[in-house]
């Protein structure tokens, strides 16, 4: 115990926390990689279908911030995932990097907003739906997207935002419960002194 | 997947160094995103296709196949935008879809800049092992070892979460363990059998590396002190790299303003 409590003054990541954070990441950045034909899937079943499913790729920065729960766990899990792209050789590659940077950062800054203090569902919608608004800033700026005819730029992303605050907000809730079940979130988060005192108290 | 990119012949390009290699590789990025002429975007995706060829390292037919998927990309990225963007000049209205000649050509523009973006960045992808990256990184920019090593470690746990995997879907079909229920119901079935095993064991599995990593000072605080197995430096190949890749999109430029193709300088919407 004493040692935990050792661990507790020292702020920021540490290593075990890094390692958590990039290699989870890196196994949802594979995921990230295969869920492009998913993607694929989903556009003939009608117009913009495929943004249903977009909001899987912001699956990294909520998860790993619900469970590591220290700042600037979201981004960087954001750009370890894109850096799988880079590892597989996708065509995608260097552009991913660039949307996970403001990706990341747009889920971190809710996360900050609430000052690293709350992880319930519904923050992590927000992140979620802040990834997407943070992909649209990239596809303003490179892809053109205000130069959509308007009802379809509002369609699309719309559809984005609300998949996301699905996908990556409620989904990544679901399974970062379901890993709290399997009891690796004590190797994260070890009980610290104030969880002690709180026991005192009652 | 890892080892399809290794590149059977060593080109000047492996042997600059990774860092450098990268902050030139993102400017050029830059240079490609802030384009908005035709004939540059269409010049760029040439002449950077063309050195994934030259200096990619991958026998020829290895990069046509690299280079295939290319076309899709092409369809993929201009698209949406000449079906649906705006424009003026209207060639062809079909229902909800318009196409326009400015929509037309912000499309073509799209799809080739975005070729140019697939072949710069392979081309340094396929010249820059990860490792190498990071060990650069460290030397060079002063990234922290905790987060260059973290990187690298989780690299190499990936192919046993792979492993894992596989291990999974055997011991479910030994056990005759059947998806139940199809869509949403199915999808949340896989990720009850899936994800969170193969997540909370990677999570158990990075913990542990991450607590022998720090019982042998992998976290060091760095510093001037710090001695690296590999070390990085920069030297004169740095150099013709450099001047390579700027005569390379120096190139493409000059080609643009003085035997343009279709000679549209800004492919933006102007109302």
């Amino acid at each position: 115990m004493n040692h935990a409590l050792t661990m507790e003054k020292r702020k920021g990541l540490r290593l075990s926390d890094l390692l958590v954070t990039i290699l989870l990441s890196l196994v949802i950045g594979v995921v990230y990689h295969f869920w492009g034909s998913v993607y694929d899937l989903f556009k003939p079943l009608f117009f913009q279908a495929d943004e249903l499913v977009y909001g899987v790729w912001f699956l990294a920065p909520t998860l790993a911030m619900l469970l590591i729960r220290k700042p600037g766990v979201a981004i960087l899990a954001e750009v370890a995932a894109a850096h799988v792209e880079i590892m597989f050789g996708s065509e995608w590659g260097i552009q991913l990097v660039l949307y996970s940077l403001v990706q990341g950062l747009a889920a971190e800054l809710i996360f900050a907003v609430f000052r690293y203090r709350s992880f319930r569902m519904g923050t992590a919608a927000f992140a979620g739906a802040a990834a997407a608004l943070g992909s649209l800033l990239v596809d303003v700026y490179y892809g053109y997207v205000t130069d959509y005819t308007l009802w379809m730029m509002l369609f699309k992303y719309a559809l984005r935002i609300v998949s996301s605050a699905i996908l990556a907000g409620y989904l990544a809730f679901a399974l970062a419960k379901a890993l709290e079940a399997t009891g690796v979130t004590q190797l994260l988060r070890p009980v610290s002194k104030r969880d002690y005192e709180a026991l005192d108290h009652d | 997947m890892i080892e399809l990119l290794t590149p059977s012949r060593a080109t000047i390009l492996q042997r600059a160094n990774p860092a450098f290699k990268l902050v030139l590789f993102i400017v050029l990025f830059l240079v490609t995103v802030q384009t908005r002429s035709i004939d540059f975007a269409i010049n760029q995706a040439a002449v950077y296709t063309l050195l994934l060829f030259i200096l990619g390292g991958f026998p020829v037919r290895k990069t046509l196949l690299i280079v295939l998927p290319f076309m899709l990309l092409f369809i993929s990225s201009s698209s949406t935008m000449i079906l649906f963007g705006k424009g003026d000049t209207l060639w062809w209205q079909w229902g909800l879809v318009r196409i326009t000649e400015e929509s037309f050509y912000r499309g073509i523009h799209l799809g080739f800049r975005s070729i140019a973006f697939a072949a710069e960045g392979l081309l340094f992808v396929s010249t820059t092992p990860s490792v190498k990256l990071f060990y650069a990184l460290m030397q060079s920019f002063r990234l922290a070892p905790r987060y260059a090593y973290s990187f690298m470690a989780s690299i190499r746990l990936l192919p046993m979460v792979w492993e894992e995997f596989l291990i999974r879907r055997q011991a479910l079909q030994v056990r005759g363990a059947r998806i139940r229920g199809k869509g949403l119901k199915g999808l949340a079935e896989h990720i009850r059998m899936y994800a969170v095993p193969l997540l909370s064991q990677s999570i158990r599995r990075a913990h542990r590396v991450a607590v022998a990593m720090e019982a042998k000072q992998f976290e060091g605080q760095g510093g001037r002190e710090r001695t690296y197995f590999y070390p990085s430096r920069i030297c004169w190949i740095d150099g013709i790299v450099l001047m390579l890749l700027v005569l390379a999109s120096f190139a493409a430029y000059a080609a643009a303003l003085h035997f343009p193709w279709l000679g549209i300088t800004d492919v933006r919407y102007h109302a």
